[in-house]
């Protein structure tokens, strides 16, 4: 855990519209009041939970949320060590924003993952494949070897 | 796609290995409480191991070895007493915690004898709940079994068994693809209909949470924004082995290329009138049609099985291509590979459940929250599952006047 994940909640923040009967059932549903609601708003209950059972604070889960990462991906993240900025190149190439923590879970740099891509690997795949001790080479050979018979 | 050994990983069950070793550390159902009114035995085969299930006459259930120790002979012929399962061979008598209570001919010629105090019988722990019965079959001590909240919810309860020809996790993976609702449910059931078009709202944005209980999956349809529910509660991919949509569906090994079904459905009833049902009536879902010899494709879950039974008896996973849809899957199989090793090092797995305090209506997200109001003017037809028997259907219809009489009384 970084030093940025932990630390004081923020104050609640005004506006915030009042949660509705459903909204409160699932809040309790997770041991979360209506305040807990306000302050982390617009983070869902589910994404409230598991954030404060990971010591994730909603201003750090907020700026993991501007670059597009979800609350699973950003408690990875954070144990990864990665900072949000981390994810824009991989935006930028058109990967969705969470693939940046699945490749560094995988050891997988842009380039490689860009790589697998090409020949139809999305990155998930490719990670899981990585971490079974594929090459690229190999899982291509593996996933068209089939395929090419028809071609 | 993955390596075969890597597929056996996830499919194999049976006991010793690595997936078996997973899934036997959570309870799973087996059999409907209600089935037990009509007979004392029901012989049952989970993730390749033989066992016969019985409720003797003081009311414990057992799950024991096919096999008597004795001679072998099958114990699903043997007759329940006051304690235990009599063996119809020889007489041996056994009870629900495996050990050996009685053995006449020994006992007769031998009557200071141990024999029976050195014997026992393979035996699970059994537990009922919700209407259904369920088994333990990994190390002691057991976690205990899940109280899901939804099983406390006002409504006519149903149980459905179906038995499917293929391996389980095929069947679990369908729980995270949210996918196939457009094209196999949706779209296909329109084809089937003789609909030609308009085609049912594609989908836009998959999201995918985790929760303590598994995974939590979320879409974004072209007819449906970010507030609606199914983006903002989604529906869960209940760990290990079942899918939660206001509805259980439990994928339950029976073998390596077979799939206990069962099915836990409630429907909500009219007014706020206390309602309670003496009984969960549980039937047995066929798949086949039995005209036409082929699988049965009218009703929802219909359409899953016609699914997985397609893939092969284990879908062959080095040979599939997986694309943008699938990540719900990817994200299911790596989990299962991390917690098969968080087994092997001695872990609890994800989702066990000791601490009492914490099993107390245990809350899942759920769409349209818990206690939901009854639909229509009437009891609906059962989407799920071809096949419901008269006296279910017939239940939940006097279920619903019932309580409509008390609300309008009240």
């Amino acid at each position: 855990m970084t030093g940025t994940a932990s630390g004081p909640e923020p104050p609640e923040p005004p506006g915030p519209p009042a949660p509705g009967s459903y909204e409160l059932a699932e809040a309790r549903g997770y041991g979360l009041t209506v305040s807990d609601l306000r302050r982390w708003h617009p983070f869902s209950a589910i994404e409230i939970h598991w954030a404060r059972k990971h010591g994730l604070s909603a201003g750090v889960a907020r700026r993991w949320a501007r670059e597009g990462v979800g609350m699973r991906d950003a408690v990875r993240a954070v144990r990864f060590r990665m900072t949000p900025e981390q994810v824009r190149p991989w935006a930028a190439a058109g990967f969705l924003p969470a693939d940046a923590v699945e490749a560094a879970e995988a050891g997988m740099t842009l380039a490689e993952a860009t790589a697998w891509l090409r020949v139809g690997f999305i990155l998930p795949d490719a990670a899981l494949l990585v971490r079974d001790g594929w090459t690229l080479a190999g899982a291509t050979t593996a996933r068209y070897a089939g395929v090419d018979r028809y071609v | 796609m993955l390596s075969s050994q890597r597929n056996e990983l996830l499919c194999e069950t049976g006991p010793g290995t690595s997936m078996g070793e997973l899934l036997r550390r959570y309870w799973q159902p087996i059999a409907g409480v209600s089935e037990f009114e009509q007979r004392d035995t029901k012989e049952v085969r989970i993730m390749g191991e033989d066992l016969v299930l019985y409720r003797d006459r003081e009311g414990n259930y057992g799950l024991v070895d096919r096999h008597c120790p004795h001679r072998r002979a099958d114990l699903a012929y043997g007759f329940t007493e006051e304690r235990g399962l009599r063996c119809n061979y020889h007489g041996w008598l056994w009870d629900h915690s495996g050990a050996c209570l009685h053995q006449p001919f020994e006992e007769t010629r031998h009557p200071e004898g141990t024999f029976k105090d050195k014997v026992r019988i393979k035996a699970y722990p059994v537990a009922a709940k919700a209407g259904l019965l369920w088994a333990y079959l990994g190390p002691r001590p057991a976690p205990l079994l899940p109280d899901w909240d939804r099983y406390y919810s006002r409504g006519y309860k149903q149980i459905a068994i179906s038995e499917i020809p293929c391996n389980w996790f095929q069947c679990q993976e369908n729980s995270i693809d949210p996918v196939h609702f457009e094209w196999l449910h949706s779209n296909w059931s329109m084809v089937l209909r003789g609909q030609d078009g308009p085609r049912a709202p594609t989908h836009t944005r998959l999201g995918f949470d985790e929760f303590d209980y598994g995974f939590v999956y979320r879409r974004v349809r072209a007819d449906t924004t970010e507030d609606d529910e199914l983006w903002t509660t989604g529906r869960v991919c209940l760990w290990p082995n079942c899918l939660y949509v206001g509805h259980f569906e439990w994928r339950v090994p029976i073998d390596d290329t077979s799939t206990l079904s069962v099915g836990w459905f409630i429907d909500e009833l009219p007014g706020d009138a206390p309602f309670e049902q003496d009984r969960i009536p549980t039937w047995h879902a066929p798949v086949r049609d039995e005209k036409t010899g082929r699988w049965i494709d009218t009703h929802v879950m219909n359409q899953d099985y016609i699914a997985w039974v397609g893939q092969g008896a284990i879908a062959d996973r080095t040979l599939e291509h997986l694309g943008e849809s699938d990540r719900g899957v990817i994200m299911l199989r790596k989990r299962m590979f991390d917690e098969i090793d968080a087994v092997a090092a001695g872990r609890d797995p994800l989702g066990t459940i000791r601490d009492p305090a914490v099993n107390d209506r245990v809350y899942l997200p759920i769409v349209g929250g818990l206690n939901r109001p009854a639909r229509g003017d009437g009891p609906q037809p059962f989407v799920f599952l071809a096949g419901q028997p008269d006296e279910v259907r017939t239940g939940h219809e006097q279920a619903w006047q019932q309580c409509a009489a008390a609300s309008a009384v009240g």
